[in-house]
């Protein structure tokens, strides 16, 4: 069964500082759901609070419509999964997957067909692991505690391009298997775009947009063409490209009809914004209103 | 897991904890055995042995039991917090590891000072403590069991102190093992009094027994209990809202 998250007038403080502000959340249950933000936004902090990691300062979260904070039969079924992973370095690969069994819904033979697909070296110590094969072994206990609901922490930053691809095929694999609520948060904006249901950004500890993935790719759009007729539209560029006598620029607001019409009739084509170029405009400290 | 599983699942992680360390380091207890049978065969070729060797053995156990509570718990606090588990269940699980090591590691200590007790006896040595007031030999076989009999309260005690400093050791990453000052000259102080003697380790530290060591074993026994149920509530309550620390990048 999937878990639904409910935060009402979160915030958290670390000493003088707030990490978080007035956060009014709902992820409704069996979604993947992309968690977006800069550097020291606030992305980790939510995630902690929501797997009770930490306490929040004030507010109300409810997982699966119960408070979480040291909810056994809720906890129990929450996984929160942070790069590196939250392991004793000392311990063999084996013991560590192993000791993931205190999850009850914890599938240590699914662990294994991973770690075995994955290459993880069973008797090798945590600590002599790479960092990709550290953030693979992460990645496994995550998917193979087969949590209603399961969040990754840049847990796959650390990965080669073509295990990040392998760990998201296998995450949409057991999510089309086994629905529950995902949540993943991320830098790698482009590679999980097509994966995401919806995204959430916070920004400087606020939630800055919460819509689902047609609504952020409807807040602007993508222009390609000559690249004399797309500067001629005058439009304002969040990032542009230009190959030739090509250019394509990225654009911020949904186009007008007029606008639509004159680019059609210049031969331009229109396609939807990029998550990744619509993050960084949102998230921009100079821009009004962020 | 059924629900009624996952009530009891805290008791079942301290049972399977305290298994597990005792398998870890069953070499180590071996080693230290044999090491207390030798040693005193080779210092027979050269002089009389009036010292219980296990004694010492044990005495350094009480050390490392301190070490395998504040260790245990330091290192299992964010791989279980993490693996679904609360700090309640986690405290629990403590609880019955800290029991289960501090009886286990007593009757170790009992059945070696009885093997000691024959040992010695084969050879004609006396098998005594170093006393505040002179070498104090351990006597009888009742007075050897009645000797024995606070060896399980004593590991939890060390357990018990051992938690608390990990657990604040973890929460204050920076200060939390201050908490040694106070809760170490107490435990240790109380060793020392229990038994009239100095414990392995630091003989100043336990400055505070020479204060209450004519209290008599049972008024102490009592102060143990008090020391170590003051200990274990404040471990639990240190851990029982935790933040887990944030993962350096």
């Amino acid at each position: 069964m999937s878990l639904s998250v409910t935060l009402r007038d979160v915030s958290l403080r670390y000493g003088a500082e707030a990490a978080l502000t007035g956060i009014d959340l709902d992820l409704e249950a069996g979604k993947i759901y992309g968690l977006l933000g800069r550097n020291g936004a606030g992305k980790t902090s939510l995630l902690s609070l929501v797997a009770a990691f930490r306490k929040p300062s004030t507010g109300r979260i409810l997982v699966g419509g119960e408070p979480v904070w040291e909810n056994a039969s809720v906890v129990s079924r929450v996984a929160l999964i942070r790069e590196g992973g939250d392991f004793d370095d000392t311990e063999t690969v084996k013991a560590t997957i192993e000791s993931g069994s205190i999850r009850p819904s914890f599938d240590t033979e699914y662990a294994y067909k991973l770690a075995d697909r994955f290459e993880l070296p069973l008797k090798k110590r945590v600590s002599a692991l790479s960092r990709g094969k550290r953030s693979v072994l992460a990645a496994v206990c995550g998917l193979a505690a087969r949590a209603d609901l399961t969040m990754f922490d840049e847990v796959h930053l650390g990965m080669d391009a073509p295990t990040r691809d392998a760990f998201y095929k296998e995450l949409l694999a057991e999510y089309l298997e086994r629905p529950h609520t995902v949540v993943l948060s991320t830098h790698l904006i482009d590679e999980v775009a097509n994966y995401l249901e919806e995204v959430v950004i916070v920004d400087r500890g606020r939630i800055l947009q919460h819509a689902d993935i047609e609504a952020f790719q409807g807040m602007g759009a993508t222009l390609t063409g000559p690249a004399a007729a797309v500067d001629a539209l005058g439009l304002d560029a969040l990032a542009e490209q230009r190959l030739g006598g090509t250019k394509s620029i990225t654009v911020a607001s949904a186009l007008d009809a007029d606008t639509r019409e004159r680019a059609a009739a210049a031969g331009i084509e229109i396609g939807p914004v990029g998550l990744q170029d619509l993050f960084i405009h949102l998230t921009d400290p100079n821009r009004n209103g962020a | 897991m059924t629900a009624p599983a996952l009530a009891t699942r805290r008791y079942g992680l301290g049972a399977g904890l305290a298994g597990a360390a005792l398998n870890y380091f069953k070499y180590w207890m071996l080693a230290a055995a044999v090491l207390c049978f030798a040693v005193p065969l080779l210092i027979a070729q050269y002089a009389g042995i009036e010292l219980s060797a296990w004694y010492y053995a044990v005495n350094a156990g009480k050390w490392f039991t301190a070490f395998v509570g504040g260790g245990f718990v330091f290192t299992l606090l964010p791989q279980m917090i993490a693996a679904g588990l609360t700090r309640r269940e986690l405290a629990a699980a403590m609880g019955v590891f800290g029991v289960l090591w501090s009886l286990a590691l007593g009757a170790v200590g009992l059945a070696g000072l009885f093997a000691e007790r024959a040992y010695y006896g084969a050879f004609g040595w006396s098998q005594g403590i170093d006393a505040t007031s002179g070498i104090a030999p351990i006597g009888s076989a009742a007075d050897t069991a009645a000797f024995a009999a606070y060896l399980p309260l004593l590991f939890l005690a060390y357990f018990a102190a051992g938690t608390v400093i990990g657990v604040a050791s973890y929460r204050w990453e920076h200060a939390g093992w201050l908490l040694l000052v106070p809760v170490l000259p107490v435990v240790f102080g109380l060793d020392v009094a229990l038994y009239s003697t100095e414990p392995v380790g630091p003989g100043w530290i336990g400055f505070l027994g020479r204060f209450i060591d004519e209290w008599g074993r049972g008024p102490l026994a009592a102060a143990i209990v008090l020391a170590t149920a003051v200990l274990a509530v404040a471990a639990r309550r240190l851990l029982i809202d935790v933040p887990l620390r944030s993962k350096q990048a």
